[in-house]
């Protein structure tokens, strides 16, 4: 069964419209909007549903000729990842507007939930690796958002800043790996297909050999494994997902427990099948192993119940992540169980830390216990989903980690990996107890005693137990028959990230297994250390204390204030506040951009010069040079703006004799207006000032650089011309009178040939005019740039130097009170004039009619 | 600035100033000219007229509206007509691309008719690029005036 295009499309699109319509919803609904994400939610739900058991990909054509298109594939894993974001999507939505009650921002809230289950959706069905990536990113932006949700709480700001720079990195990573697997997927389905991931795993086999051949193998598995490991909190870079518990419950409960942090994982599986090998095992195992067991013991060591299931979650996925990296079937299907047990027990255990915090007013363990008495429902759901998370037997989680223990064993028979091959299974066993120790803590809040702090607590409103009711409920149905499920989504799950899947078969062990003694180590060792629970909480505590470069969070934050303080003094430097300085380094950068392109593309060639020129042109170009210098030595603001002029109508009469007219004639008509405005504003500055001598040595060695980068890019760039013109500009000359009916070649180029070029200068005239408006209403209204600018010029002026000790009076001097005011008119003058003596217009002018005037020639 | 010989050449040279600038846009297709040098040399006679009579000739010389001496530049009238004319210029610069989609052509096509037998003249050719370029030459007028205008006033 193929896959409906329109159902397909719809699924994906319907989330992102239903967010921008999200303020019009609110104005119509008030708080009630969640139920409105609801129903979009439940829409989206029924619609993939439609589509359960089709196979294949659906194609949007973008840009037929380049063949550029927009790809979705549905398959079991697809559908089922697509299945859980809009299904636990619709719970989230009823849940929230309880929880939310009487929140501001609510219209951001809907908006960024509702485009951030679009984007999952999206995630898992895109088959384009550029698609995959945009859509992977949106995930994070969304998640920015959301945990930002308290943009007034400062520990809200930073967490989410820390995901967005954690997984937006990772995603770079991401993206550099699939531009990779793109080039050698060129090669192997066809230069049409080189980003059609659906094509590639097609050819698994010859996507493997390719990419060994060509030594790209590691690099690729390298780079998708960092990605994957930022978006799903894989250590040493998991820190940012307990951190993100300052978002709201519903969030976490939604992006940080069951899809966002589980995009990674559903990415693994699904490039399984092309890098599957020994490298693949390594690789995954042992970061899956490495975070379950560390996210465990940091579980143990929390002190808030959402941290604690934060951690755990991140332990979860490493399991997942473990699962997948097993090369054996065992390893697959414990990932693509697991992916639905953990978010049918975990999401739901997030909805009830939102109960407790909502009904007892605190997150801390220590202060809560013995809630089953005022919330008995909540209770017996916890019952439940702790223990499955457990992985005591029979509920879910049993299953499949009995699964990754028997990937564990089942590795070694598969690979010669010697020590590794029991190190795995032990250290399984050992990240289980610890789950065994915090799940069992997690179960204490409601069977515990109960602490005399605690005050009253309140029943949760219907629309906050239905949703945990539920998942709990298919935990429960999964639990008694876990065969159903198999049945249902994880077999077709399976055989999307399998290379030789089979019948998939799990139950309640009837006969004794290395497996189920592992189990039974796990469960036994757990309910036992559970006594000794308060004792190894504070020892784990201890280590960061006495080690704080043990924590991943230590890092991080000696990075980000390390790279804050750089900043700080980087825009000292370069933002000070003076015209000159943005000058200086807007020219220097721009030139060693310039040589440095040059001498990458190898375009500097040693060139003849040949001097042909007239003895009118000459004496033009000696009158400018004599014009030039002038304006350097003069003395007075009057004399150097006049002989400034004198300079650009030589140009202009150069042009003239160039056969250049129109080109002549736009400079001549720009340097009366310059002139006039130079002569408008010339009484606002001062009648001279003096400038110190390193400042002087400084500006003449810019000078010349920026002189020598002029002037190798004209011979670079007319060299590239040797026949004089190219074929363009002939074609200007000879379609000018036909096609465009005009004979100003200059003119028809500008608003025939090229009017969407021009079009684009026209903006730029009007963004240049709106800026410098902009610029004159924003100073106007506020001192504090003179203030700045002032400390910025005092700051430059007290560098003590042996050149300037020279200039000491006229540094006394240019303290003066009047010095920065006469600064920021000049600023403003130059603003002006940047705009008036560089018409945008005057590029394409310049270069076409160049080119007609050595067609004419011709 | 403002002496009396440069009130008196102003007055003499700003009409014609501003009649070669038309002149320009006009035959801008044919000749050196169009509208970006004919934008040009507009604002340049503005530009004189602000040199020899003061920003607020226009407003109190000749458009006969009352001025207010503390008021934000930005918020002249005459400052917000000139934001208008180039925000006008472009939308025709933009529409004059859009209006080829009727007629089944590319985005930004031209072409031109000629009529023959008119008197004077004998033929003259019509241009569509003409809407285009006077597009152009509002936008360089009423960008570089609000930018003059603003500036200058400081």
């Amino acid at each position: 069964m193929s896959p409906d295009q329109a159902v397909i499309v719809a699924a994906v699109a319907l989330p992102f419209l239903a967010a921008a319509l999200t303020p019009l919803f609110f104005r119509v609904l008030g708080e009630w909007t969640g139920f409105a994400g609801t129903l979009v939610a439940l829409v989206s739900f029924g619609l993939l549903a439609t589509q359960y058991g089709a196979e294949g990909t659906v194609t949007l054509p973008w840009i037929p000729s380049l063949e550029i298109a927009l790809r979705f594939y549905v398959d079991g894993w697809a559908l089922l990842f697509a299945l859980l974001a809009s299904g636990i999507g619709a719970l989230i939505f009823t849940y929230s507007p309880a929880y939310m009650h009487g929140q501001s921002g609510l219209v951001r809230y809907y908006a960024a939930l509702l485009a951030f289950m679009g984007s999952i959706i999206g995630v898992a069905l895109a088959a384009d690796l550029i698609a995959i990536f945009l859509f992977w990113e949106l995930t994070s932006l969304c998640s920015f958002v959301l945990i930002g949700y308290y943009t007034a709480d400062g520990s809200s700001q930073y967490a989410a800043r820390m995901a967005m720079l954690v997984t937006v990195g990772g995603g770079l990573f991401l993206l550099v790996g699939l531009l990779l697997l793109s080039l050698v997927a060129g090669d192997v389905v066809g230069p049409a297909s080189a980003f059609n991931l659906a094509a590639m795993l097609e050819h698994p086999d010859a996507m493997q050999s390719a990419l060994r051949d060509r030594g790209l193998f590691v690099p690729v598995l390298g780079l998708l494994a960092v990605g994957a490991a930022t978006k799903s909190a894989q250590v040493p870079l998991h820190f940012w997902l307990p951190n993100a518990m300052a978002a709201p419950t519903p969030v976490s409960a939604f992006l940080h427990s069951a899809t966002m942090v589980k995009v990674g994982v559903y990415f693994v599986g699904r490039v399984r099948p092309m890098l599957l090998g020994s490298e693949w095992l390594l690789l995954f195992v042992t970061l899956g192993l490495t975070t379950m067991t560390v996210c465990a013991l940091m579980a143990v060591a929390s002190t808030d119940i959402k941290e604690l299931l934060a951690y755990s979650t991140a332990s979860h996925l490493g399991l997942m992540i473990a699962g997948f990296g097993f090369t054996s079937v065992y390893g697959a299907e414990t990932g693509v169980f697991h992916l639905l047990n953990h978010a049918l027990f975990k999401a739901p255990l997030f909805l009830v830390a939102g109960i407790i915090a909502h009904e007892a007013g605190t997150r801390e363990i220590a202060k809560l216990g013995g809630l089953r008495r005022n919330l008995p429902v909540t209770a017996a759901i916890t019952t439940i989903v702790s223990l499955s998370m457990a992985g005591i037997p029979p509920f879910n989680g049993f299953y499949s980690k009995e699964l990754l223990y028997e990937a564990a064993v089942e590795a070694s028979h598969h690979h010669d990996i010697g020590l590794l091959g029991w190190l795995y299974p032990a250290v399984a066993v050992f990240g289980s107890v610890f789950t065994v120790l915090y799940s069992l803590r997690f179960l204490s809040l409601f069977f515990g005693d109960r602490p005399d702090e605690l005050g009253s607590v309140q029943s949760p409103p219907l629309s906050m137990l239905v949703p945990p009711a539920v998942l709990a409920l298919l935990a429960a149905v999964v639990s008694v028959s876990p065969q159903l499920a198999v049945s249902v989504i994880v077999q077709s799950g399976l055989e999307a990230t399998a290379i030789d899947p089979h019948e998939m078969h799990v139950g309640l062990p009837t006969s004794y297994s290395t497996p189920v003694g592992m189990s039974a180590v796990t469960i036994g060792a757990g309910v036992l250390a559970f006594p000794f629970y308060e004792r190894l909480h504070d020892g784990i505590r201890s280590i960061p204390r006495t080690v704080p470069q043990s924590c991943p969070n230590w890092w991080y934050d000696a990075a980000v204030d390390g790279l804050t303080d750089e900043g700080r003094w980087l825009a000292g430097r370069v933002h000070n506040g003076l015209l000159r300085t943005y000058a200086t380094w807007t020219l220097g950068a721009t030139c060693v951009l310039a040589i440095g392109g040059f001498v990458a593309a190898d375009a500097i060639e040693p060139t003849e010069l040949g001097v042909e020129a007239t003895v009118s042109i000459a004496l033009v170009l000696l009158v400018a040079v004599v014009g030039a210098l002038a304006v350097v030595l003069s003395d007075s603001h009057v004399a150097g703006v006049l002989t400034l002029s004198i300079l650009g109508f030589m140009i202009a009469i150069f042009y003239i004799l160039a056969s250049a007219p129109d080109l002549a004639l736009t400079q001549l008509v720009v340097e009366t207006l310059v002139l006039v405005i130079f002569l408008l504003v010339i009484e606002e500055i001062p009648a001279s000032y003096a400038i110190g001598l390193r400042r002087s040595v400084r500006d003449v060695a810019l000078s010349l650089v920026v002189g020598a980068t002029a002037f190798v890019t004209v011979l670079v760039t007319t060299s590239a011309r040797p026949g004089g013109s190219t074929d363009i500009a002939r074609y200007f000359v000879e379609h000018a009178v036909p096609d465009g009916g005009g004979s100003n070649v200059v003119n028809v180029t500008l608003v025939d040939f090229r009017g969407f070029d021009t079009l684009g200068e026209l903006v730029v005239i009007a963004l240049a005019a709106i800026s410098i408006l902009t610029l004159i209403v924003m100073r106007d209204s506020g001192d504090g740039g003179l203030i700045e600018t002032r400390a910025g010029e005092e700051l430059l002026e007290d560098e003590p130097t042996p050149e300037e000790s020279a200039d000491e009076p006229h540094a006394t001097d240019e303290l003066t009170a009047d010095e920065p005011a006469d600064e920021t008119r000049v600023a403003d003058e130059h603003a002006g004039d940047d705009s008036f003596g560089s018409p945008p217009e005057r590029g394409p002018t310049e270069e076409t009619d160049g080119e007609s005037s050595r067609g004419d020639s011709a | 600035m403002t002496t009396v010989i440069m009130r008196t050449t102003a007055r003499a040279i700003v009409p014609i100033v501003l009649v070669v600038a038309i002149s320009l846009f006009v035959e801008g297709h044919n000749l050196p000219g169009g509208g970006f040098i004919g934008g040009v040399l507009t604002t340049t006679a503005f530009a004189i007229i602000y040199m020899a009579y003061g920003l607020d000739f226009l407003e109190r010389g000749i458009l006969g509206r009352d001025v207010d001496p503390g008021k934000e530049p930005s918020r002249d009238r005459v400052v917000v007509a000139y934001r208008r004319l180039f925000a006008y210029g472009f939308a025709i610069a933009v529409l004059s691309g859009l209006a080829p989609l009727l007629f089944g052509q590319p985005f930004l096509s031209q072409t031109f008719v000629v009529l023959e037998g008119i008197p004077l003249y004998d033929h003259l050719e019509v241009a569509s690029a003409l809407a285009f370029d006077f597009g152009v030459y509002c936008v360089v007028v009423g960008g570089l005036l609000t930018i003059l205008s603003v500036v200058g006033a400081e």
